[in-house]
Parts: structure tokens; C-alpha cells; sequence
């Protein structure tokens, strides 16, 4: 029990980076990014082709994927959003531009890195053993890069003035304008950091699962579903949710190996939205 | 004069808000505009502070054309508004709204002050420095958006329906508030209200509007007299 409870918060606190950047976009500018998984798996080609084909350290792979990533976001923002916001008069109009924007990357990334599944060779190898329970080392990177990039994440949006100017801007950002804020630019610096931490998220898990083409889809919609149950917008509400997910899919794994997990996590969601429309930490409307 | 609104014209789609009104105040006045609902007294706010784009007339502030400028700009030159309906952000901290208000300063030094004076005019928001704005009372927020206002240190602050939702007694302190700022730190302030009486009794010269034109102008004592005012804004009764 303690091996599946560790494995779920090893997937959990991955997770929770991944909802992170989902939120941030949610909250700032109310768009529910759909490309959110492609933009992680985007950011695990780049450390593939870095790390495991340049022979660079994983590091620079970790830098390289986290800076195309918010390169890529700042495009995100300029050439996609922004313009399609500024003309269209309906908020839906966003979601259909990041279901495009989902196909285009997916489309890209398969152009560009085939269709095979990629991995790459173990930053660490070894495995600890605490209590019967197996702590493979390179899982442990995993999940102390994970908590690290949280922790920064956290720091910069509560501490610095431009965490400040986006959590305003978050809030009411007519009056974020009002202080001086511009909010133009820091839309673009949200759609940055945002695309960053899924791209950061993505690269730290190939060494151990490796990457594909097809898996944008299914990590974006696991990141609709713990921003369901943490509630939207919240930045603890995603790390909640990316934890719980993360433990409860380790769970199901574990009872039901057949593979009904996500049909019980669907079905648990439903009644759990008719409970909590809100989730977990969000807030009533 | 310091802020000269001369001839503009605001629409929203088809509705004409504003069809040419001119507005001007010198340096050091309180000016207020009083009029109805839906009369385009936020209006005149808006377009001031380029939030919404005039469609004509011009805007002069310190000698200088601001209506190309946008928001960032304007608030920049030293023109800050302090939305209607309490504005606040609900999730940071009193502390925090305050400082965004110091967003576009630099000068630590200088905002510390600004803060010990914001907190000097309302002794409420000291004692709740900590607390989540969201969680206030309407009179405390209402407060807390002033405050967050004059912690951009304006030159000319525009308040929009400070009094509005607000209990009797927390308006007898907003409206003090106001006095005071305009007196010791000798703030120019545009004041857009329903509560005329309130408006009239403090402020300089005062504006009323009718459904976005001006109809009326002049000294607010004056206006405070006028029978026409009385009757439609202070309720008919003779003191």
C-alpha cells in the first residue's frame, strides 16, 4: 500500500505543475487551454532531441525545453489570442482558437518528431528502499524538480511585483489597467510562464516514461479533471487537484489493473461536481 | 485650466452616452458631476482615463492632449480612478491592494509615506492591513479603494460613486476623507455621485447632467440653492 500510495504522489505532484500553468492561463485571461498537453509534449521532444540526441546534460535539456516553451507561449499570445480576443465578441471563440491551436501542435510535433514513442537514457539510476516500499532515485528527481519549480512558481506570484501585477490582473483586470498595469504585456508573460511550467513538466518525465505525438490530448484532459476537482483558477486548488488525481489514479491502478480506473474517476467526478460545483478550494460564484 | 474635457462624444454601440459635454477643473478644486442613473457621469470617468474611446472632442490635461493616450499612460501622467462598486482585489491581502496601487512608483522611500498616510486618513484599514480585502465590509473596501487610489500619489484623482452601498456613518467618513485630501495634499479630485447633497456640500463647482448632456454648472453652493436642484437631486426639501 505504501508502494502505490508513493506512486500516486510521484504522478501527483507532476500533476500538479501541469494544472498550474493550465490555471494560470484559466484565471488570467479565461481560456481553457486545450493545448495545455501539447505544449508538454512539445517540451518533451525538446528535451529528447537535447538530452538524449545532442548528448547535452539533462539540465540544459531541462533550460532548453522550459525557454522554447515560453518562447512558444509568448507566440501563443501574440499572433493567436490576442488578436482573435480583441475582434470576437464571444468568450467561446477562445476555446475553439486553443482546440485549433491543440491540432497545430500536435500536427507540428508529429511533422517534425514522428510518431514513434521517445525515451531516453536515466539521469540517475538506483533505487532506495524505505520500509518496503521502492524509491526508484530518478523518481525522486522527478519529484523534487517538480516540488522546486511549485515552490518557485508560488514565491514569484506572491513576493515579487509582477506575481503581484498578474495575480491582480487574475482578479479584476480592468482595475489591474487602472494601477498602471499593462495588461497587454502581461497577458503575454502569463501565456510564458504557462506554457513553461507544462514544457518544464514534460521534460522532466521523459527520462522515466518517454514522450509521443499522440498524448497531448489525454494529459490536457487529465488537467480538465484536477482543475475540476481543485477548483478553477485557484493556484492551490490545482496543486489539490493534481495530487488527488495522481493518488486516486494509483489507487485504481492498483484494484482495478483491468483498466476501469478513469471510468470510476469519471463517474466519482460527476457526482462530485454535483456536491462541489466549485471543487475543492474554489471559491462560490 | 488644469483638466479641459471640451465637446466629447461617448457611444456604446448605438446608445449616444455622452453628445458633447465639456467639463473643466483648475488645479486644486474638487469638481463634481450629479445627475441620475444612466445619466453619463461614469461615462465622463471612462473617457477621461481612456478606458473607453471618445468619438469626439478633445481632452487637455496640463496643456497636453491625453485623449490618444492609453490607460497605462494616463494613469502614469498622474490621473487615477477609483472604480465605482468597490473595486477591490478580493484575494490579496489589504497590504497587497495598496501596493498595487504604488504599482507604476519607483521612489521606496517616498511610498512608504504615501502608505502611512493612506492609513493615517482611515485608521480601519491599519488595523486590517492583513486581512483579505474580499472578506471586508462594503464601507471598509470602499475605503481600501481610495486608499489603493492615493497610493499612485495622483494629481488629479477621479472617484466614481464613493458613497454608493455604503452605510450613513462610513459616508460621513469617506466624504471627510475626501476633504482632507484635497486640503493637506492638495489633490485635484473629480467626484461623480448620487448623493448630491453630500457631493454639493463638499466640492468647489459641481456639473449635472441629463441624459449625457450638461444642463447645469456652476458653483456648488450656488447649486445647493438652485430650485431646480433642489427639487430633482436633494429630494425637494427646503433645510
Amino acid at each position: 500500500m505504501g508502494q502505490v500510495l508513493f506512486n500516486g504522489m510521484y504522478t501527483g505532484v507532476q500533476y500538479s505543475l501541469i494544472a498550474l500553468g493550465l490555471t494560470l492561463i484559466f484565471s488570467l485571461m479565461n481560456v481553457l487551454n486545450f493545448a495545455h498537453g501539447q505544449l508538454y509534449v512539445l517540451g518533451g521532444f525538446v528535451t529528447y532531441y537535447v538530452y538524449g540526441g545532442m548528448k547535452l546534460p539533462f539540465f540544459a535539456a531541462l533550460l532548453a525545453s522550459a525557454l522554447t516553451l515560453a518562447a512558444v507561449g509568448c507566440l501563443f499570445q501574440i499572433f493567436f489570442f490576442r488578436p482573435v480576443m480583441r475582434r470576437s465578441v464571444r468568450e467561446e471563440s477562445s476555446m475553439l482558437l486553443s482546440a485549433g491551436t491543440a491540432m497545430m501542435v500536435e500536427s507540428l510535433v508529429l511533422i517534425f518528431f514522428g510518431e514513434k514513442h521517445r525515451g531516453v537514457p536515466a539521469v540517475v539510476n538506483g533505487v532506495y528502499e524505505l520500509g518496503g516500499v521502492f524509491v526508484p532515485k530518478g523518481r525522486l528527481l522527478v519529484m523534487g524538480l517538480s516540488f522546486l519549480c511549485m515552490v518557485a512558481f508560488i514565491l514569484f506570484m506572491r513576493y515579487t511585483k509582477p506575481g503581484r501585477a498578474l495575480r491582480a490582473m487574475a482578479q479584476d483586470s480592468e482595475t489591474a489597467c487602472l494601477m498602471g498595469v499593462n495588461t497587454a504585456r502581461y497577458a503575454i508573460l502569463g501565456w510564458a510562464l504557462a506554457a513553461m511550467l507544462a514544457g518544464i513538466a514534460g521534460a522532466i518525465l521523459v527520462p522515466i516514461s518517454g514522450v509521443n505525438s499522440g498524448l497531448g490530448n489525454w494529459i490536457s484532459i487529465k488537467t480538465f479533471i484536477m482543475v475540476m476537482i481543485g477548483g478553477a483558477g485557484v493556484i492551490s486548488g490545482a496543486i489539490a487537484g493534481g495530487l488527488v488525481l495522481g493518488i486516486i489514479e494509483s489507487l485504481g491502478y492498483h484494484f482495478f489493473p483491468g483498466g476501469e480506473t478513469y471510468l470510476i474517476i469519471f463517474v466519482g467526478l460527476i457526482v462530485f461536481l454535483a456536491v462541489r460545483p466549485n471543487g475543492l478550494m474554489g471559491k462560490a460564484v | 485650466m488644469y483638466l479641459e474635457a471640451v465637446d466629447i462624444h461617448v457611444a456604446y454601440d448605438c446608445v449616444r452616452a455622452l453628445q458633447g459635454v465639456s467639463v473643466s477643473l483648475d488645479k486644486g478644486e474638487i469638481v463634481t458631476l450629479i445627475g441620475a442613473n444612466g445619466a453619463g457621469k461614469t461615462s465622463i470617468l471612462r473617457a477621461i482615463t481612456a478606458l473607453k474611446s471618445i468619438q469626439g472632442g478633445s481632452i487637455l490635461f496640463d496643456g497636453e492632449p491625453i485623449d490618444r493616450l492609453s490607460t497605462v499612460e494616463i494613469v502614469a501622467r498622474g490621473i487615477v480612478m477609483v472604480p465605482e462598486g468597490r473595486h477591490v482585489f478580493p484575494l490579496m491581502t489589504v497590504k497587497d491592494n495598496l501596493m498595487m496601487g504604488a504599482f507604476l512608483r519607483k521612489d521606496k522611500a517616498q511610498i512608504a509615506k504615501s502608505l502611512e498616510m493612506v492609513l493615517g486618513l482611515f485608521p480601519r484599514l491599519r488595523e486590517r492591513i492583513g486581512q483579505v480585502a474580499g472578506t471586508m465590509s462594503g464601507g471598509e473596501q470602499q475605503m481600501l479603494v481610495i486608499g489603493r487610489g492615493l497610493m499612485a500619489k495622483p494629481k488629479l484623482l477621479l472617484l466614481d460613486e464613493p458613497s454608493l452601498g455604503v452605510a450613513p456613518l462610513f459616508v460621513q467618513e469617506i466624504a471627510r476623507a475626501i476633504v482632507d485630501i484635497n486640503r493637506e495634499e492638495k489633490m485635484s479630485i473629480i467626484l461623480v455621485e448620487q448623493n448630491s447633497r453630500m457631493a454639493l456640500k463638499i466640492s468647489h463647482r459641481a456639473y449635472v447632467l441629463v441624459t449625457g448632456k450638461i444642463v447645469l454648472g456652476g458653483e456648488s453652493g450656488a447649486l445647493y440653492k438652485d430650485e431646480r436642484v433642489r427639487h430633482a437631486y436633494l429630494g425637494g426639501s427646503v433645510e
